[in-house]
């Protein structure tokens, strides 16, 4: 006999309506009005015009700023990645025998993790003032965040044995995950600690919008006097320097952990 | 009694240490790096110094106590920014779809497949901020035109894990379907979508878990929403007040993490858990 068809099409329908309902609040939360997009973007065409035209005579000018972007972006990944490796040994239950302490490192990584930098930075430019340093400190604590997910994650996966074996010499479990933990998983910090540099390039370049220093705070300037053949420029520094790096950094990151 | 050693000759020579030179260029050349951006940045070290007290300065401003009554404005707003974010991700995938679709190997041709490849990857290049700046240069400055931006700055990952899901898809169904004469959309719907179905839908909610930080950021540079109203208050130093919206942004981010992760566990495999 043939066997009976299963009957399953109404939970996708179900989930169908729910997310064209949720959908719908969404439009008309955030105002949906494509006249009034279609009558801007017609409004804008000069705009549009300028900005596929950069204007190069514009790039001395943005040395300094593209300078300190990768200033920021080098010395943020250097202290993320100092501070979140031992952070990250707290984090995983491999390398941390006090569960209470795990879980204590893990939420509150949890909820720096969940405050975008930006927003760091926001609030970062009142308390030290505008400049790279706020812009700094907010990558730090948006790259302590990331490390710690991922260094612990490789933490949780490593080969226990040699961990076994250090413990049972006798040693305290700083020096046993010194030992047994710390030359596994070195090649995967290297590599994502590269990867965060990565990102930090990226937020670095646009993290002065709220005044955290670097190509941002420049943006930030073209963008209120309209220049826009200037920021198509900057536009332009961005792609270039975020490809460059992003090509030399996979190479070398295929290398580490291959 | 004389003990006879080992003559010591017979012992093999400890082998010497391996000298790897290019690994310690690297990192000689990653020391001196890090050394010139610390020496050459343009930051006064010393206002380090003072950094802790103000931390603790500020956050006691802002959360001994926060401002509770700003609680309704503060979930009014996060509301409007997850609504740009769940948006965006429908309006990215609406547009990311069919493009992956003819960006994967075997269904789409050539020509077509490597300029879709080249804007994904462009796209993904570009920080989501910047592809916002663009767009709300051109279009003005509402949640609308913020939820566009996410949109678009969605479809670049949307686009290459989409045609790497499919590209990954099994081919037996796909062959199965074709054998009895499905018509190409059938070929779609029951030979390709089923095999790549849970992993594109994970995908789709973790690009909106990203989304949900991105609304916020697009805020701060005057989309609406939760970034905006904060940086209302950070400019007018409404401190208890950023203190609430801080943890508003906080808790609504986590919530939507753990719903959307416990979802997409679900739909990959199978179980809650």
């Amino acid at each position: 006999m043939r066997p009976a068809r299963p009957r399953t099409a109404w939970k996708g329908l179900l989930v169908l309506a729910a997310v064209a309902t949720v959908t719908v609040w969404a439009g008309f939360g955030v105002q949906v009005d494509i006249g009034a997009l279609v009558k801007n973007v017609g409004n804008a065409t000069d705009k549009i015009v300028l900005l596929t035209q950069p204007d190069y005579s514009f790039f001395p000018q943005t040395l300094p700023a593209l300078a300190q972007t990768l200033q920021m972006a080098v010395i943020a990944t250097a202290v993320g990645a100092a501070i979140g490796l031992p952070l990250s040994f707290l984090a995983s239950r491999v390398t941390d025998p006090n569960r209470p302490l795990v879980a204590l490192t893990r939420s509150v990584m949890n909820v720096v993790r969940s405050v975008p930098d930006l927003l760091y930075a926001a609030i970062l430019v009142t308390v030290v003032g505008t400049g790279a340093l706020s812009g700094t400190i907010a990558l730090v604590l948006f790259n302590v965040g990331i490390v710690v997910k991922l260094i612990s994650e490789a933490i949780d996966a490593v080969d226990r044995g040699p961990l076994e074996a250090a413990l049972a010499t006798g040693a305290t479990w700083v020096r046993a995950d010194r030992a047994a933990v710390l030359p596994q998983i070195l090649p995967v910090y290297a590599s994502q600690t590269l990867y965060v540099l990565e990102l930090n390039v990226r937020a670095s370049t646009v993290i002065g919008l709220v005044g955290g220093g670097g190509l941002g705070i420049l943006i930030d300037q073209v963008r209120t006097f309209y220049r826009y053949h200037q920021l198509s420029l900057i536009l332009l520094e961005i792609l270039v320097v975020v490809l460059v790096l992003e090509l030399a950094s996979s190479w070398l990151r295929k290398r580490l952990v291959a | 009694m004389t003990a006879v050693l080992a003559p010591p000759a017979a012992r093999p020579a400890r082998p010497s240490r391996p000298r790897r030179i290019g690994a310690r260029l690297v990192s000689v050349v990653i020391t001196a790096v890090v050394v010139l951006a610390f020496w050459s940045v343009d930051i006064d070290w010393s206002q380090l110094a003072g950094f802790p007290s103000n931390l603790l300065r500020y956050l006691g401003l802002m959360f001994l106590p926060p401002d509770l009554s700003t609680l309704p404005a503060a979930f009014e707003a996060t509301i409007l920014s997850v609504q740009m974010a769940w948006l965006g991700t429908v309006i990215g995938i609406v547009i990311s779809l069919p493009l992956s679709l003819l960006a994967t190997a075997g269904i789409g041709p050539a020509w077509v497949r490597w300029p879709l490849c080249g804007l994904f990857s462009l796209l993904r290049a570009v920080p989501e901020v910047v592809i916002a700046v663009l767009i709300l240069s051109v279009t003005g400055l509402t949640a609308f035109t913020g939820a566009l931006a996410i949109a678009v700055g969605s479809v670049g990952t949307l686009g290459k894990w989409g045609y790497e899901a499919m590209e990954g898809a099994e081919r037996g169904p796909i062959e199965a379907a074709r054998a009895c004469g499905a018509s190409p959309s059938q070929l779609l719907r029951w030979g390709l979508w089923p095999s790549v179905q849970p992993e594109v839908l994970a995908f789709w909610l973790y690009r909106f878990e990203i989304n949900v930080r991105a609304s916020a950021i697009l805020g701060l540079i005057g989309a609406g929403g939760i970034g905006k109203v904060l940086a209302d208050n950070v400019q007018f130093r409404v401190w208890d007040a950023v203190g609430t919206l801080l943890i508003v942004v906080v808790v609504v981010t986590v919530l939507i993490d753990l719903v959307s992760g416990a979802l997409r566990r679900k739909i990959i495999t199978g179980t809650w858990r």
